[in-house]
């Protein structure tokens, strides 16, 4: 069940950003739908399927993006990790733990781009990007996490529905 | 005696009767019902206003329920006129775009061509390429070449049965053998991470001005020859470098691309086994 709804969740997703926001940037930044979608599955505690999630968000984006192959499956099975780890230890605080994860999933995904397109022998300086790709994407990506950590809760909330609790 | 008395006071009374008709048909009696109409006038007048107000009070909510309902109607009448109104602006703007694309066919009469609608931007930010609703199934192919009417777009990269995507010429990993009109000098042009364009590689010796047209110029085989790329928008020349370079203006509006045309004829040359190991890149 988690792993259809993560692929109409990610088709649904993709089509808004490669059709919508890819055509609004805010500098040259885009948003980045499916690893907000992806932090917030991993986030959740009473899910048990964001690798899998990851992994799926990763072909999806390989198979739309022009991007070589692997790298965003790379990034987002490492912000899988990262979010899991994350969620363990400050578990309490939810939407700020998303709030940090968007800014390091972001930053981790954008780095890696960069680093295979430049061992690939595209001219692309850190700062260019750090300025007009980089910093936008976060800004971007901060404005929507929020709502999709929303979406993607209830979501997480139906196909993992907690059961009543009895005291004894 | 009372019959007949009572027979003489009708008679009599018809007789005033007759005469007052007589008399007001004759208009002889105008001012004095003048005297008595006009009060009278005057009071049915104030008496059937008191009677609308107090109707309309009445009234009131049920005209209200009628209007709200009337208003509400017209104002989905207004939004259906006003989403037809947009939709037929969007289909007099695609018409505008085909008919130039046509004309631009006809023009170029050497070239088949295959229009395309683009449906969607590369996700990455680092990258510049856009996704076509035609593919393999139309007849398009890796490295076909894609142009509006405007100039060059750039070149089909990769295809699925009914898609493709098509790398920008402001791709930062774009390169079009490109020359410059009127001196006709060969350079390279490169797409840059910026979104802009660098024509590079431009001999010293050459004379080249702001606003020269920039052309392919067909060498290497990857474009045709002599597809529109841009103007020259400012130059970079040191004396002490081997070459030139200058920033070149598009004419194609790259965030504005809608339907573009892939020119389906043309199969590019791969000159890479021709090229030395040793310069590959």
């Amino acid at each position: 069940m988690a792993i259809l709804l993560a692929f109409l969740v990610f088709i649904l997703f993709l089509m808004i950003q490669i059709g919508i926001l890819s055509n609004l940037p805010l500098l040259q930044g885009y948003p980045d739908l499916i690893l907000l979608a992806i932090i917030a599955w991993s986030l959740r505690p009473e899910v048990r399927t964001a690798w899998q999630w990851g992994v799926i968000g990763g072909l999806l984006m390989t198979l739309v993006s022009a991007m070589p192959v692997g790298v965003y499956l790379l990034a987002y099975l490492l912000v899988v990790a990262m979010a899991q780890l994350t969620r363990r230890m400050v578990w309490q605080l939810p939407f700020l733990t998303m709030l940090v994860m968007t800014i390091l999933g972001t930053f981790l995904t954008d780095s890696l781009s960069l680093v295979v397109l430049q061992l690939m022998g595209r001219d692309l300086s850190i700062r260019f990007v750090f300025g007009t790709i980089f910093i936008p994407s976060v800004l971007y990506n901060l404005i929507l996490a929020l709502p999709i950590y929303a979406f993607i809760g209830e979501l997480a909330k139906w196909v993992y529905p907690v059961g009543p609790i009895y005291e004894s | 005696m009372n019959i007949t008395s009572r027979n003489l006071q009708t008679i009599v009374f018809v007789l005033i009767a007759v005469g007052m008709i007589a008399l007001a048909l004759g208009g002889y009696l105008t001012s004095l019902s003048r005297i008595f109409l006009n009060p009278l006038i005057e009071v049915q007048a104030w008496v059937y206003s008191r009677f609308q107000v107090a109707q309309d009070l009445l009234r009131a909510p049920q005209d209200m329920a009628r209007l709200q309902q009337r208003n509400a109607q017209l104002e989905a009448q207004v939004s259906q006129l006003q989403a037809q109104i947009i939709e037929l602006q969007q289909q007099l703007t695609e018409t505008r775009i085909l008919s130039a694309l046509v004309d631009f066919a006809r023009a170029n009469p050497e070239n088949r061509y295959q229009a395309a609608a683009v449906i969607g931007r590369d996700p990455s930010p680092f990258l510049r390429y856009v996704i076509i609703n035609r593919g393999s199934d139309d007849n398009i192919r890796r490295g076909m070449p894609v142009v509006t009417q405007q100039g060059l777009v750039g070149r089909i990269e990769a295809v699925t049965a009914n898609a493709a995507r098509v790398q920008l010429i402001t791709d930062s990993a774009s390169v079009v053998n490109a020359k410059i009109q009127p001196s006709g000098a060969q350079a390279v042009l490169k797409g840059q991470a910026s979104g802009d364009l660098l024509l590079d590689l431009i001999p010293q010796g050459v004379s080249i001005e702001v606003g020269n047209l920039v052309l392919t110029s067909g060498l290497g085989g990857g474009y045709p020859p002599n597809i529109v790329i841009g103007q020259i928008a400012g130059i970079r020349s040191q004396p002490q470098e081997l070459f030139q370079s200058a920033t070149v203006q598009s004419v194609v509006d790259f965030n504005q691309l809608e339907i573009v045309l892939v020119i389906v004829n043309f199969r590019p040359v791969n000159i890479e086994p021709l090229i030395p190991e040793g310069n590959q890149p």
